[in-house]
């Protein structure tokens, strides 16, 4: 394979801290150097143009749908739908309709996961069925490949089977992701408790819910030195509870969904079923919470929390709608328009998207160093676009973003070393 | 010092944990054992020794072998054995344990040999009645003659187990055994290894004095034996372990397994054992690593010499007349 050296690029790595412009040479998949004059005479020449060229995304919390289901998601167009969202790794999670809860579930999706355009890996159901009551083979899912072990969307009830399933994980040193949400107040919710919510007369969740879940997890998680992820952190409350949890040094960390980042609960308030998500739309001050805990790195990771569903189930009064959107297509420009409204800085929100993620899941990616993968991103930072669902990669349809403007668009990605997506074609 | 310097009689009037024993009480026990032990295999089996004295094996949960065990060494040794088993006894019909105990007591046995499913039980049978009593497992507290049989058995296979490396891997939480054995363990000077997943460790073991692994082949490094633990099958269930299978890969025994363990290492089991669940079937019946049938050997002569010396003070200290 011909070397590839990127030259006149904005080099951004929030491992490294290093933002400047310079050259970046790829040999045989890998990062061999990043500099000036690096390039040597037979390499493949790609001129950045200025842009930015970051590690292309980790993004840890995905979903396909069963295999055969009529116009459902496979590997295949969520591979693609990452690749052109910049996300070189993404994590495949399990959902009520897809559990992933068997070895033999967690073996069949990896092997069809080689020949894919992106890395992907599995996150296994904690719990048989998601059912909260009895543990899944996760050591045998471990050996098996899975990344680390989620119970998805379904908070676990009873807190003898939460100590029963953080002290067995414990012993294969395995993140436990735990969605944060406690199961009786936010059964059958739809959105987050409010004045306007509840004129329209919705079935809905107080924050406290996500605040009750996450010192409840983090205090059982002390008990059996469990490694806890909070699934998808929406709130003012949950943030201050995660803090506290840190500041008793648990092994805890946390990711927030791009959705509760970029929208608010106003922007649900047309009882559009293409907001309905979970977690729900929040107040704009939980969202700026979100924003300043991402500044100060308290998130780890920021999750697409890509949803493909029916369009049947989503053509629904709002309380029955299916809660989810897709997002991979959109991740990395929905955190390039905080930046532009100077609500962060690039560094600080490209860290929960590649550095963040990689050191949770212990990733040679996610970070540009000489010896490590070449898995990149060219951004063009500043260009303007809009998302038109019926462009998408992904098969489905159901999207929160549509018609959305942005300001920042992915130009090419490469995994180890290959391009697997390239804007112009 | 010997016992034959000076003069030490046997102290106790029950065997509710082998930590109530110290080294001179075991080295009293395991010597009258092996006595019994080739007494035992000597078509003269019937002796006299608690000849006049009655037994009752008080027996709240279902026991075969125990049960088996404790009644040939009561009979022989003479004294009158009666069984007492969950299928007709008093329980049944709404007694309490008090009143069960206290019906017993008027009987005026000599020796009541207990098990039932509560810690704490054979404490209180003994509390009640102040007759000497065994306890022969109760809840998941302790089981003195099970600790007391396996470590006459590594005695006898070892010479001495003090220093050598003992590894107890299975349901520690559960197990009234591993209480037990690790008691005799630390007494007799050998370094213990326990290895479960963590959902089967009890919240203090790390005040056991035992090095604790959650991987099979790493605690096995090194190991002169190895006592694995049943797995009961209500745990099998979801609850604390997986599956069978997943209990299998991760933390049963098997032929390739002991190759990280001494070449000599040497396998053990209390009975009954689930094949292919805690242990390879081939490797229970290797007949070079298993000490499992010299356990159950081991188990009737060990009792004999518990019951003989608790019989002989109970004896010694009855009032005449009474």
């Amino acid at each position: 394979m011909t070397p590839i050296t990127i030259r006149n690029a904005r080099v951004v790595d929030p491992a490294t801290g290093r933002d400047e412009l310079a050259s970046l040479r790829i040999v045989n998949g890998l990062i061999d150097d990043i500099g000036e004059g690096i390039a040597q005479d037979d390499d493949h020449i790609i001129d950045a143009n200025g842009a930015i060229l970051a590690p292309a995304l980790i993004d840890l919390r995905a979903a396909i749908e069963p295999s055969f289901t009529p116009g459902g998601e496979t590997l295949d167009s969520l591979a693609r739908a990452a690749a052109s969202g910049g996300v070189g790794t993404v994590v495949i999670s399990p959902t009520s309709s897809m559990p992933i809860d068997a070895p033999e579930t967690v073996m069949a999706l990896r092997a069809g996961l080689r020949p894919m355009p992106v890395r992907t890996l599995i996150s296994a159901g904690a719990t048989r069925n998601l059912g909260g009551e009895t543990l899944s083979e996760i050591g045998l899912m471990a050996t098996s490949g899975a990344a680390f072990i989620s119970q998805g969307d379904c908070p676990i009830a009873n807190t003898t089977t939460l100590r029963s399933l953080f002290s067995y994980a414990s012993g294969f040193e395995l993140w436990v992701a735990c969605p944060a949400r406690d199961a009786g107040l936010s059964h059958a919710t739809v959105a987050t408790e409010s004045e306007a919510a509840a004129r329209f007369g919705l079935t809905l969740e107080p924050t406290v819910s996500e605040r009750m879940a996450i010192d409840r997890d983090a205090t059982i998680a002390e008990l059996t030195g469990a490694r806890l992820m909070i699934d998808r952190v929406s709130t003012r409350d949950g943030i201050e509870a995660l803090s506290r949890a840190r500041k008793r040094g648990i092994e805890i960390c946390s990711t927030v969904s791009i959705a509760n980042l970029a929208f608010n609960s106003v922007d649900a308030d047309g009882l559009d079923p293409a907001f309905r998500l979970t977690p729900p739309l929040r107040s704009e001050e939980d969202r700026r919470a979100l924003v300043t805990a991402i500044e100060n790195g308290l998130i780890d990771a920021v999750v697409s929390d890509h949803r493909p569903l029916d369009l049947d189930l989503k053509a629904q009064p709002f309380a029955d709608a299916a809660p989810g959107s897709t997002g991979l297509e959109v991740l990395l420009a929905a955190m390039l328009r905080l930046v532009h409204e100077a609500e962060l800085d690039l560094v600080s929100a490209l860290r929960p998207l590649t550095s963040g993620p990689a050191e949770l899941l212990g990733l040679p990616q996610g970070r540009l160093e000489a010896g490590a993968p070449a898995d990149v991103v060219l951004i063009d930072g500043d260009a303007p676009w809009v998302y038109d669902v019926s462009d998408s990669a992904s098969t489905r349809r159901n999207s929160a973003w549509e018609g959305r403007r942005f300001q920042g668009r992915v130009l090419m990605t490469m995994v180890d070393g290959g391009i697997v997506y390239n804007l112009k074609g | 010092m010997g016992r034959a310097d000076f003069t030490y009689d046997f102290p106790h009037d029950r065997l509710i944990t082998v930590d109530d024993l110290n080294p001179l009480d075991i080295q009293i026990l395991f010597e009258r054992a092996e006595h019994w032990h080739g007494v035992n295999q000597s078509p003269d089996k019937k002796h006299d020794t608690l000849k006049g004295l009655t037994q009752i094996n008080l027996f709240f949960e279902p026991s075969t072998r125990t049960l088996a065990s404790f009644e040939l060494a009561g009979k022989r040794l003479g004294a009158d054995v009666v069984n007492f088993s969950t299928s007709n006894s008093s329980t049944k019909k709404g007694e309490t344990l008090a009143d069960t105990a206290r019906t017993l007591a008027a009987m005026h046995p000599d020796l009541i040999v207990v098990r039932h499913n509560a810690s704490g039980a054979a404490t209180f049978i003994h509390n009640e009645t102040g007759i000497a009593t065994v306890n022969a497992g109760d809840g998941m507290h302790s089981h003195p003659t099970q600790g007391l049989l396996d470590l006459f058995t590594l005695t006898r296979h070892f010479g001495d187990v003090g220093g050598k490396r003992v590894l107890i891997v299975g349901d520690i939480l559960h197990s009234r055994v591993a209480r037990s054995d690790v008691g005799m363990l630390n007494l007799l000077g050998a370094e213990i290894r326990l290895c479960a997943p963590p959902t089967l460790l009890p919240t203090d073991v790390d005040r056991w004095g035992a090095e604790i692994f959650h991987d099979l082949d790493d605690a096995l490094d090194g190991c002169d034996a190895v006592i694995t633990l049943r797995l009961q099958k209500e745990r099998m269930s979801g609850a604390l372990i997986p599956s069978v299978r997943e209990y299998f890969h991760f933390w049963g025994l098997t032929t390739r397994r002991m190759e990280f363990a001494n070449a000599d290492c040497v396998v053990l089991h209390p009975g009954p054992m689930n094949r292919n669940v805690e242990i390879e079937s081939t490797l229970a019946d290797n007949a070079e690593r298993s000490l499992i049938l010299e356990q159950v050997e081991a188990g009737v002569a060990v009792r004999m010499a518990v019951l003989e010396q608790l019989g002989l003070r109970a004896r010694k200290n009855a009032r005449p007349g009474s």
